[in-house]
């Protein structure tokens, strides 16, 4: 709807405000002169212009019964609208003609049906024939044409601006009862949030009483929701009918047939150089909402330049740097098509700053309806949606989302729709990057709306689709957490991400949030690599989101440390690759950091407390590990695996406490063989055993740190007291006490 | 009035067996196609348009582990014949070696009221809801992908699980309020 075909500023106007400049010069003077003859020359002789003519000037009254110089102008005038469109000063004159009904009502619709612009249309026209609309008697069923008319040429009208100004005349024409439907899709496309009054509200309301919920009262009720919710509590069904059918029948294939034939004359000069979109591929669609229109202004040149005098409004798309757009930020005018500003920077720097809403309101709008109608109740049944088209759309959006670095609030209402019809498949990495950069969902809801689907889509898929998944999850506490430290006020402790997504939420809300999701993850992790045992590319997946949460604290200023659960730490700790046990030791290192400024932050303010649990289990994760990698004693502190001597001795694996240590695991054995062989080149026999005396050992661990195993090094020097590994005696871990 | 029982016959070796029940045979076809492209077992697929399945072959036909319903979410018949199936097998089959398939969920032609009936009928059975697109080649290989995940599953070729725990997990449920989700 906002995204039609939107025709970029005529070469006419261009031409006319060039004209308007004084010309110093005496020869070009003489020469402009010249032209100017053979040009009045010429339109003596066209045919056209005096049809033109003919129609501007043409008497009130005049017959048209046997009336063989009008039937010859006219049919002079729709040869050349069929044939290359009208120009703006033609449309003029014809609509002014047929809507002040000079020659009879009869003619009316014949006139309407060949106003195709070549260009655009002119504003002033527009307005002056709705301004006819309200004076002369002109039938029902042509001010329906007429209404029908202006909606198909909307986006050509070269600005919106008086016919905004004059929204309360177009809106008394509701009470009219075959007009509504049209008079509201109109009303859809002109509404600011200045125009939605009680008053109105009261009176589609009542309409609607009267008519029924009409789709068409429904969709400008919500739009209305959208602008001032606080004046509309009608409750709008998530899923309408399509609300608005396009009208555009009786000119479609004739405006097809114009602009494909002057699309490559007016391509050149369509020359807003900042957008994005590439001109030569614009393909035309049925209802193409999936093409981000090209930004530009919604008033013309000479219009602007009156207005600059007593508004002072810079059409956006005029601004071509951030400095420009630094400058005229106060007195900006948004263009008529919201989609556009996903296509530039420029636009989308005015988004992050803007204070006003009414942009975001009307970004938003569009963009819910645009999802919905696009990717949720397609017309085909999907077909086309793994088209570049729709790729490229949500590319965009993606983009526009991670530079606000923030998702709008349509978006993420779409997500949560479409997951629970989701293939798991179908754009993938968009809709997953889409999902990451949505706002902190509160924790009573977020079960329903997002763990609930995400679950069901989860343990259904291959284990790439869980490592996307879990990238994704990573991606989406990170940013919560981001917008945490960013956002997070110092004495209340709220947050509030943003005045746009107007979140507000109490440190503890978040809290809950957090800790929810990363329960969350934790359960998928666990079962996940249970049931796809233990792939170790979703483990490093899993250890790259426990590297976030790790440090939650520190990094992030958020007082919340969670574990991971022993499904994750001994799948990790036992796992058969040594980058593996080497980043699950840099976590667990990163959590002492955490905890232990934790524990001094105690002593200042009681606000940190972090639960004896927490300590707890930290506490029995390290001196397992210290067990199982340095003391060479696996299963023997038992507290999180408890294996029973007799299933460990009916293993016969000889000696199995010793065969997880940093010889005998299975991720590091081939480094011991490799050391064994530095080491003693000159022995025949492998004795892995060896390396465990005192000064081997302490080599062997040097050589390992020197293999890039900054975790384990991490980790030996804040856990590990004294290491002196000789048999039989114990490695001092350092647990954390209370 | 047989019904086709989950434990009839013994399991075969590095087998599994699924059936594709859809009313319209079209999307089963397709699904049966890709499937049968899996190396890494023996995959037998059945294809029915509806059950009970026919007696003659009933002693060379194999365990099945795995009956997939499929709904083509634009006609009511294809819910209604699959509901009217869902007699004829064996209350065994419920413990997680059933699971429906919709397509055309996205369609606009599709009313809210027949997704949430399909939702409510998965969700009373405990069985899994997977949506697939089927108008894409990429859609049908994603579909049996998913399929090939639960049906590894509930013919017992992953150790450590079985079809009853991963359709605990990833069963349908039926939200609260699915029409008025407040987003704000």
């Amino acid at each position: 709807m906002e995204a039609m075909q939107y025709l970029s500023e005529s070469p006419d106007s261009i031409n006319s405000s060039s004209n308007d400049q004084p010309v110093s010069n005496r020869n070009l003077n003489r020469s402009q002169r010249i032209a100017e003859k053979e040009k009045r020359k010429n339109e003596a002789e066209d045919p056209f212009v005096a049809a033109v003519k003919y129609f501007s000037d043409v008497e009130a009254g005049t017959p048209v019964m046997g009336n063989d110089v009008f039937e010859g102008n006219l049919v002079v005038v729709e040869k050349v609208a069929y044939a290359e469109g009208l120009p703006p000063d033609a449309i003029s004159v014809m609509l002014e003609f047929a809507m002040s009904l000079r020659m009879g009502t009869s003619l009316c619709p014949r006139v309407l049906k060949c106003l195709i612009p070549a260009t655009v249309v002119p504003q002033d026209a527009v307005v002056r024939a709705v301004a006819w609309l309200g004076v002369s008697k002109i039938p029902i069923s042509t001010q329906v044409l007429f209404i029908k008319w202006v909606l198909t040429v909307f986006d050509m009208i070269d600005a919106k601006d008086q016919l905004r100004a004059i929204y309360g005349f177009i809106f008394s024409f509701v009470t009219e009862e075959n007009l509504c439907p049209f008079i509201c899709h109109l009303l859809y496309l002109l509404t600011t949030k200045q125009n939605v009054r009680v008053f109105r509200i009261r009176k589609l309301l009542d309409l609607q009483d009267r008519l029924g919920k009409q789709p068409f009262l429904l969709h400008l009720l919500s739009l209305y929701k959208v602008f001032c919710p606080e004046l509309v509590t009608l409750s709008v069904p998530s899923r309408m009918k399509r609300g608005f059918r396009n009208h555009n029948s009786p000119w479609k294939s004739a405006l097809a047939f114009v602009q494909k034939k002057n699309s490559a004359a007016i391509a050149p000069s369509a020359g807003v150089t900042l957008t994005i979109k590439d001109q030569s591929n614009r393909r035309k669609r049925k209802h193409c909402h999936l093409e981000l229109p090209v930004l530009t202004c919604a008033l013309n040149k000479e219009s602007q330049a009156e207005l600059s005098s007593n508004r002072k409004l810079v059409p956006l798309a005029h601004l071509r740097s951030f400095a420009e757009l630094l400058e005229n930020m106060h007195r900006i005018e948004l263009p008529a098509q919201m989609g556009s500003l996903l296509s530039t920077s420029v636009a989308l720097h005015y988004l992050d700053c803007v204070q006003e809403e009414s942009a975001l309101l009307r970004l938003n709008f569009w963009l819910g309806y645009t999802l919905r109608e696009e990717f949720l109740f397609c017309r085909d049944g999907g077909a086309t949606q793994n088209s570049d088209e729709a790729l490229q759309f949500l590319n965009r959006l993606l983009c526009a989302h991670q530079f606000l670095q923030e998702g709008f609030s349509s978006s993420e209402g779409f997500l949560y729709k479409f997951l629970t019809v989701w293939d798991g498949c179908l754009m993938r990495p968009q809709i997953l990057g889409l999902l990451s950069n949505i706002p902190v969902v509160p924790s009573y809801k977020m079960g329903q709306l997002l763990l609930e689907p995400l679950k069901q889509l989860y343990f259904t898929s291959s284990p790439f689709f869980k490592c996307g998944l879990l990238e994704c999850l990573n991606g989406m506490l990170r940013n919560w957490l981001t917008w945490h430290s960013v956002y997070a006020l110092e004495d209340n402790m709220d947050i509030s991400i943003s005045s746009h997504t107007s979140i507000y939420m109490t440190l503890s809300g978040l809290k809950d949030s957090v800790s929810q999701l990363v329960q969350f993850v934790d359960h998928l992790a666990v079962v996940g690599l249970q049931l796809e045992s233990c792939h170790s590319l979703l483990l490093n997946f899993i250890l790259d989101f426990y590297e976030t949460v790790c440090d939650m604290f520190l990094k992030y200023g958020l007082p919340l440390v969670v574990l991971p659960s022993p499904g994750v730490f001994y799948p990790a700790l036992l796992a058969t690759d040594p980058v593996s046990v080497d980043r699950l030791a840099y976590i667990m290192h990163r959590y002492k950091v955490n905890l232990a400024f934790a524990k001094s932050q105690l002593k200042i303010t009681e606000a940190f407390r972090i639960s004896r649990q927490t300590f707890s289990d930290f506490n029995h994760y390290v001196v397992d590990m210290v067990n199982f990698l340095w003391n060479a004693k696996a299963f023997q502190s038992g507290v999180n695996v408890q294996l029973d001597e007799g299933i460990l001795q009916r293993s016969k694996v000889p000696e199995c406490s010793t065969s997880f240590d940093l010889v005998y695991h299975p991720a590091f054995m081939s480094y011991a063989i490799d050391f064994h062989h530095k080491c003693w080149p000159e022995r025949k026999e492998l004795d892995l055993s060896s390396i465990k005396h005192v000064k081997p050992w302490s080599w062997y661990v040097e050589y390992l740190f020197s293999q890039g195993y900054d975790g384990l090094e991490l980790f030996k020097r804040t856990n590990i007291n004294r290491w002196q590994p000789v048999k039989g005696d114990k490695e001092d871990s350092g647990t954390m006490q209370l | 009035m047989s019904l086709l029982k989950p434990f009839s016959r013994r399991p075969a070796l590095n087998t599994a067996t699924i059936l594709l029940v859809e009313r319209e045979e079209e999307f089963q076809q397709r699904l049966a196609e890709v499937l049968v492209e899996e190396t890494a077992v023996t995959l037998n697929v059945r294809l029915a348009k509806s059950l009970p399945l026919p007696f003659e072959n009933q002693h060379s036909r194999p365990r099945i582990d795995l009956v997939v319903f499929i709904v083509n979410l634009t006609s009511e018949l294809s819910l209604q014949s699959a509901r009217a199936s869902l007699k004829y097998l064996d209350p065994g089959y419920f413990l997680g070696k059933v699971c429906f398939m919709a397509t055309n969920a996205r369609n606009a032609a599709v009313p809210q009221e027949r997704l949430d009936t399909l939702r409510g009928l998965a969700a009373s059975l405990r069985c899994t809801l997977l949506f697939a697109e089927d108008q894409t080649a990429d859609g049908a290989t994603n579909a049996s992908e998913r399929l090939l995940t639960i049906l590894k599953v509930a013919a017992g070729l992953v150790p450590m699980t079985t079809a009853l725990y991963l359709s605990n997990l990833t069963m349908c449920t039926v939200p609260s309020n699915t029409n008025e989700v407040d987003f704000d």
